[in-house]
């Protein structure tokens, strides 16, 4: 009785830890957690201020250059890049996010509302193909080739870095 | 004994393997006498197209692919991506093709029971409002506000019939060379009040059911709309964000409350000057004032002969979050005889609170506005602009994302008459 007691014991903790760990989040490195603000080769900047990132994603600030316009791209509702954008960046929730580019466009003081896209793979290949976009994007997967924008000076994983 | 046993085997399953085989056989043999049939008849479209003169056989360019359609592999490297257009925003094959209008409508039904003599309950729809938005190019837009108004007089016969009048708010072509000089051109809403900047004729996009009265559609104490030219930017000054804009346009017409969308009534322009910021260390703070500037020619009896100089001078203060969300705004119109010395100041503000309530999924927002506008007897062009002192209390439900329910109970008083009272619902939504 007591030996399967014992038994029964072992075998819920080896469910429970198993459980566990495939419950758990997958091991991280020092940037885990972190978006990354990934921009086309074309942008001209390699340092953003966090407010100015702001104004770059409500679209108060639409251009690089005369000659070099912003295209905001972002993620589809629910990628956690967008959520991190709407807490740290926006601070706004999803609803006020929409009501923001609705108004923006209908008050003529935005061509279009950002581009949005459903995959990693579809927004760092646009990433990659529009000159002056910016995105934010998982650190851990960017690709090569694309240029991470400092942000007050910290790129993802180091200490003091804000959007995560 | 055992060779032998599967020996028999073999000899009873030969016919069926056999048979199987045969049957394969024949089917490959019909799917390959198919896409001969198939290739065939391709061919022939080939050459039908090639000798179509006129027509190229040549498969479209890459560009007109989007650039999320083109197939990329499972992880990008920069270089192994598909070269594709920009068309965010005019560029690309939009700017090469033809211009693409975008299409967005607002619209609201509502219902009204006050206690005003005279008056009838019911429904009435509101406006039917279109958006158009097109990029001519990477830095020319289009932008454009249609609206249909049901009115009880825009049909036709005597007395006229109910129907519905259209109006262009407005027809706007802008050119951005940056964000610190944008130059345009048509029939905008006069950029010196926030709430007729901010809200257009989009009811959804505002937290009440009703625009102040300052600014009602229709109205004379701000003008509504200005025919012209602007210029325009944002500049960063240090984290101020200071945003300006200068116009030049028409004015008021004869008609007070219309905009000289035909013309200007007299040879002296209209000119503003509207400055706001939006601090970036108070993310959610704007403030800002505008001067406005026209020579006003009544056409009416009353003022024959008549010209008035306006000044009007106004100012904001706007928190725009909504926990809470604050709109404040004055505004003073001072009407100045030419040649004459009859001087008056005409003044009017208004004060509105709302708070979105952090439970029930932050579908819920209370509200409350105090406007009060005051007309001296000596201002002769307000003469028919009734002061106003009322309350406005209501609560916000947003159905959806796109969709809101407001319900609303006002309580005014115009000079010489008894308070009214009113109760009003809406639905507001944005397609």
């Amino acid at each position: 009785m007591r030996r399967s007691t014992i038994f029964s014991g072992c075998c819920f903790s080896v469910l429970l830890l198993l459980g566990l760990t495939l419950l758990a989040p997958p091991a991280a490195d020092s940037s885990s957690g972190d978006v990354a603000v990934v921009v086309n080769s074309t942008v001209p900047v390699g340092e953003i201020s966090f407010t100015e990132l702001r104004r770059v994603f409500l679209g108060e600030r639409q251009f690089w250059s005369s000659s070099l316009r912003i295209s905001l791209l972002l993620h589809a509702p629910a990628a956690r890049e967008r959520d991190v954008l709407l807490k740290t960046v926006y601070e706004m929730s999803e609803a006020q996010l929409r009501q923001h580019w609705i108004g923006k466009v209908f008050r003529a003081e935005a061509p279009s509302a950002p581009q949005m896209f459903f995959s990693d793979e579809e927004i760092v290949q646009a990433l990659a193909a529009i000159p002056g976009s910016i995105a934010a994007v998982d650190a851990t997967r960017i690709p090569r080739g694309l240029r991470v924008l400092r942000v007050d000076g910290r790129l993802p994983g180091e200490p003091g870095y804000r959007l995560h | 004994m055992k060779h032998s046993r599967w020996l028999v085997c073999l000899w009873l399953l030969w016919p069926a393997v056999i048979c199987a085989q045969s049957a394969n056989s024949s089917d490959s043999a019909e799917m390959i006498r198919a896409l001969l049939n198939r290739v065939e008849q391709l061919e022939k479209r080939v050459a039908e197209l090639e000798g179509r003169p006129g027509q190229s056989a040549v498969a479209p360019p890459a560009a007109a692919q989007p650039p999320t359609e083109a197939a990329p592999p499972a992880t990008p490297e920069p270089s192994q991506v598909v070269a594709a257009p920009q068309t965010h925003m005019g560029h690309g094959v939009t700017e090469m093709l033809a211009p693409s209008t975008h299409i967005a409508g607002f619209s609201d039904i509502d219902f009204g029971a006050t206690d005003k003599p005279g008056s009838h309950s019911g429904f009435n729809e509101g406006q039917f409002v279109l958006h158009l938005n097109s990029a001519l190019s990477s830095k020319v837009s289009f932008f454009g506000e249609l609206s249909l108004t049901a009115r009880s007089d825009a049909g036709t016969g005597t007395p006229p019939a109910t129907g519905f009048n259209v109006e262009v708010e407005r027809s706007i072509i802008q050119f951005q060379q940056n964000d610190y000089f944008k130059v345009s051109f048509g029939r905008y809403h006069t950029p010196i009040n926030y709430w007729n900047e901010t809200f257009h004729h989009g009811q959804w996009l505002q937290t009440s059911i009703s625009r102040p009265e300052i600014v009602q559609f229709g109205g004379s104490f701000l003008p509504i709309h200005f025919v012209g030219a602007l210029v325009e930017g944002a500049v960063p000054a240090g984290g101020m964000n200071v945003n300006y804009n200068f116009g030049l346009g028409n004015g008021r017409s004869s008609v007070i409350s219309k905009s000289g969308d035909w013309g200007d009534i007299n040879n002296n322009r209209a000119w503003l000057a509207s400055v706001f910021s939006r601090p970036s260390s108070l993310y959610g703070l704007q403030f800002g004032a505008s001067v406005y500037r026209d020579m006003i020619t009544p056409t009416s009896a009353a003022f024959a002969g008549m010209a008035f100089h306006e000044w009007i001078q106004s100012a904001h203060v706007v928190w725009n979050k909504e926990n809470p969300e604050l709109i404040a705004e004055f505004a003073n119109v001072t009407h100045q005889q030419a040649g004459g010395s009859l001087t008056s100041n005409s003044q009017a503000w208004y004060v509105q609170t709302g708070y979105r309530l952090p439970w029930l999924e932050r579908l819920w927002k209370p509200y409350y506005r105090f406007e009060y506008i005051h007309i001296p007897g000596s201002d002769k062009l307000f003469k028919a602009v009734p002061s106003l002192a009322g309350s406005t209390v209501g609560v916000r439900y947003d159905i959806s994302s796109f969709a809101a329910l407001k319900f609303e109970w006002r309580n005014l008083r115009r000079p010489g008459e008894p308070w009214v009272n009113g109760a009003f619902a809406q639905t507001s939504f944005t397609f």
